[in-house]
């Protein structure tokens, strides 16, 4: 069984298809009567994809037991976005009300417990529905699409460039990621090549973007274990990063500098003496944190994803490497794995494996990027005056959370259909296993392990 | 611990900004009076986020890190919005997030003020335009005190920002 990376329907010639990507194949079936037919017993992450599509262009998804609508909430009126007909800016009113029915369980002594939209942190807005019994969870209902912004519909009926500034800002976390992905599709579909110059460049900059971020996870993993220190130390190598990426881009997310000429190479002695730094220090962070038993205590057996389901469900990036799958995209490049890239696996599936995935694959990017950055000799140049030719393109890139997978089909020059799935949108709906065996105050600790993007699941 | 505190009196205090600091010592008393006036000592900040792309929350989250240590200063992110004096806004403001977003304003005591934080946060500044998704124009729906602008402001930003909000207080309301 290979693995399904995204299922999701889009117009073909007259009619709407139904396209369907798995790890070693892809499959285009032409929609017929308004219906498809689930995967959802075979792939359980089907689900979301599924119901998704039935929010977004009204088809009846047969055999599929979940009627409840995902990315719509209660007050959403009945209309399918993503159909031609519907304006983007029409204006939408909040008098519609459709109870949504969560799954939960009762008996006697069992309760539920609701959690958010709004946390107590400085965090986005998601839901999170428990059914209790006393401390254990016994089930967890992930809902989210707070922050549905219809960034599909958005992208339609303009040109690659102009949605530039849109992709960029689909997930700040991801944002390098999501710029490469996006440029990868705009050279495919002029027909152009990267040069290695700019390979290497966009490279670097997606290893920078991985540092920051789980510089900053590696802090709040232990904060949420109520281990602070490290949380001061991890935010502080977090921030060197982000500073540096202003320096080097003028932006400390990278936002809108892929594609850009960068001179990267006259910075060359800078990043050396900054990457060796970095090397101390989380060297040294290592080596400190893995002697406090206490913190030790918490993260080991917490949380634990068995390979088995993971594989199941699909699960991709830091979350299904810390289960033991090789699931890594860079792995399938030749240009990585020349320049010094290692798939950082763990095997338990705990909140530990995925603390120590993120330690081992900073160490990895530190020495990816020392090594690219020695193989730049000269300023990078980008003319993409060429127009987009029609068809079909899609790419994978991994981001510092797991793969993303972006798909584009242009028509006449403009963009006909754009999607993309972020790796939250697998995850989510594996974070329910996490929870069999732990009590309620774990949960903010395994969803911090996991650390998913909710911008980039709800789009 | 012993390696973290032999670290930690080997290396400075990081907190150290110069080109800011001059600025923030002559504020300072300016900053405590308005603060221990309007917000008995302390200033407590509510974040809501209704559809940013999540930088906005990195930049906040970043104000705790030893480099600006936000807390020196009397102000504190706190954990509901029955807590709170100000009410820090990010994103569009999705058709998704609208209700929630207006609930959280009218939970909080007075007197209350609101912050946007964020191009996203006015139309005419974002990336994302209206649509139907997006209601956008918080200020229809709830009184808007101040703006921070940037995409996403930088931590110094914020904290110049929220210094300037500060001022822009009547003495002793």
């Amino acid at each position: 069984m290979s693995r399904l990376i995204s299922r999701f329907v889009q117009y073909g010639n007259n009619e709407l298809e139904l396209m369907d990507f798995f790890a070693d194949k892809i499959e285009k079936n032409i929609v017929k009567n308004d219906k498809i037919y689930s995967l959802s017993a075979q792939y359980p992450s089907a689900r979301w994809f599924e119901r998704k599509i039935r929010d977004d262009f009204g088809l009846v998804i047969e055999s599929c037991y979940d009627k409840r609508r995902l990315i719509h909430h209660e007050s959403f009126p009945k209309v399918y976005p993503m159909r031609k007909e519907f304006n983007l800016f029409s204006k939408l009113n909040f008098d519609y009300f459709e109870p949504y029915d969560y799954e939960k369980i009762s008996g006697s002594g069992v309760f539920n417990v609701s959690v958010g939209p709004i946390h107590a942190g400085i965090i986005e807005p998601g839901h999170f529905h428990f059914s209790q019994a006393g401390e254990q969870i016994l089930h967890l209902e992930v809902r989210h699409f707070y922050k549905y912004r219809a960034v599909e519909k958005m992208c339609e009926g303009k040109k690659i460039e102009d949605i530039e500034k849109i992709v960029a800002r689909i997930s700040g976390n991801e944002s390098i990621a999501y710029q490469i992905g996006l440029s990868n599709i705009k050279y495919q579909s002029k027909e152009l090549h990267q040069s290695l110059e700019h390979k290497l460049q966009n490279a670097i900059l997606l290893e920078f973007e991985r540092l920051a971020h789980h510089f900053a996870d590696i802090g709040f993993i232990p904060n949420d274990a109520g281990f602070s220190p490290a949380l001061a130390v991890g935010s502080r190598y977090s921030e060197d990063v982000r500073r540096v990426l202003k320096k080097l881009t003028n932006s400390r997310f990278g936002f809108d500098i892929i594609d850009k000429e960068l001179n990267l190479f006259e910075k060359k002695e800078f990043i050396l003496d900054f990457l060796s730094y970095l090397e101390r220090e989380i060297n040294w962070f290592e080596e400190w944190i893995i002697d406090i038993p206490s913190l030790w205590d918490r993260l080991d057996s917490t949380g634990i994803l068995n390979k088995k389901e993971a594989i199941r469900y699909g699960c991709v990036g830091v979350v299904a490497r810390a289960s033991g799958i090789d699931n890594d995209t860079r792995s399938d490049d030749n240009f990585y794995t020349e320049n010094g890239f290692t798939s950082c696996l763990r095997y338990k599936g705990d909140v530990a494996s995925r603390f120590l995935v993120r330690i081992d694959e900073i160490k990895n990017s530190l020495f990816i990027i020392k090594n690219m950055i020695l193989k730049l000799k000269k300023t990078i140049s980008c003319n993409n005056l060429a127009l987009s030719k029609d068809g079909e393109y899609f790419s994978l890139v991994e981001s510092s959370i797991g793969e993303i997978f972006m798909y584009v089909k242009i028509e006449n020059s403009i963009i006909s259909r754009f999607y993309v799935r972020d790796p939250s949108f697998i995850n989510w709906q594996a974070l329910h296993l996490m929870m069999h065996n732990d009590i309620i105050a774990d949960f903010p600790l395994i969803n911090k392990s996991c650390d998913l993007s909710y911008a980039g699941n709800d789009l | 611990m012993i390696k973290f505190w032999k670290k930690r009196f080997s290396s400075s205090i990081l907190t150290d900004n110069l080109e800011f600091d001059k600025e923030l010592i002559s504020l300072q008393k300016d900053i405590k009076d308005k603060i221990s006036k309007n917000f008995a000592k302390s200033l407590n900040i509510r974040m809501v986020d209704c559809g940013s792309c999540n930088a906005c929350e990195n930049e906040c989250n970043a104000l705790s890190n030893p480099y600006y240590n936000l807390t020196r200063l009397g102000i504190s992110f706190v954990a509901s919005p029955r807590h709170a004096d100000v009410l820090l806004i990010s994103g569009v403001n999705t058709f998704n997030m609208h209700k929630h977003l207006v609930d959280a304003y009218n939970q909080m005591p007075n007197p209350k003020y609101v912050i946007t934080i964020g191009d996203c946060t006015k139309i005419q500044s974002s990336v994302f335009d209206k649509n139907f998704a997006i209601v956008g124009e918080i200020e229809k729906f709830i009184p808007v005190n101040w703006h921070i602008e940037g995409c996403p402001p930088s931590p110094n930003e914020i904290i110049k920002g929220l210094l300037e909000f500060l001022k822009s207080l009547p003495k002793g309301e």
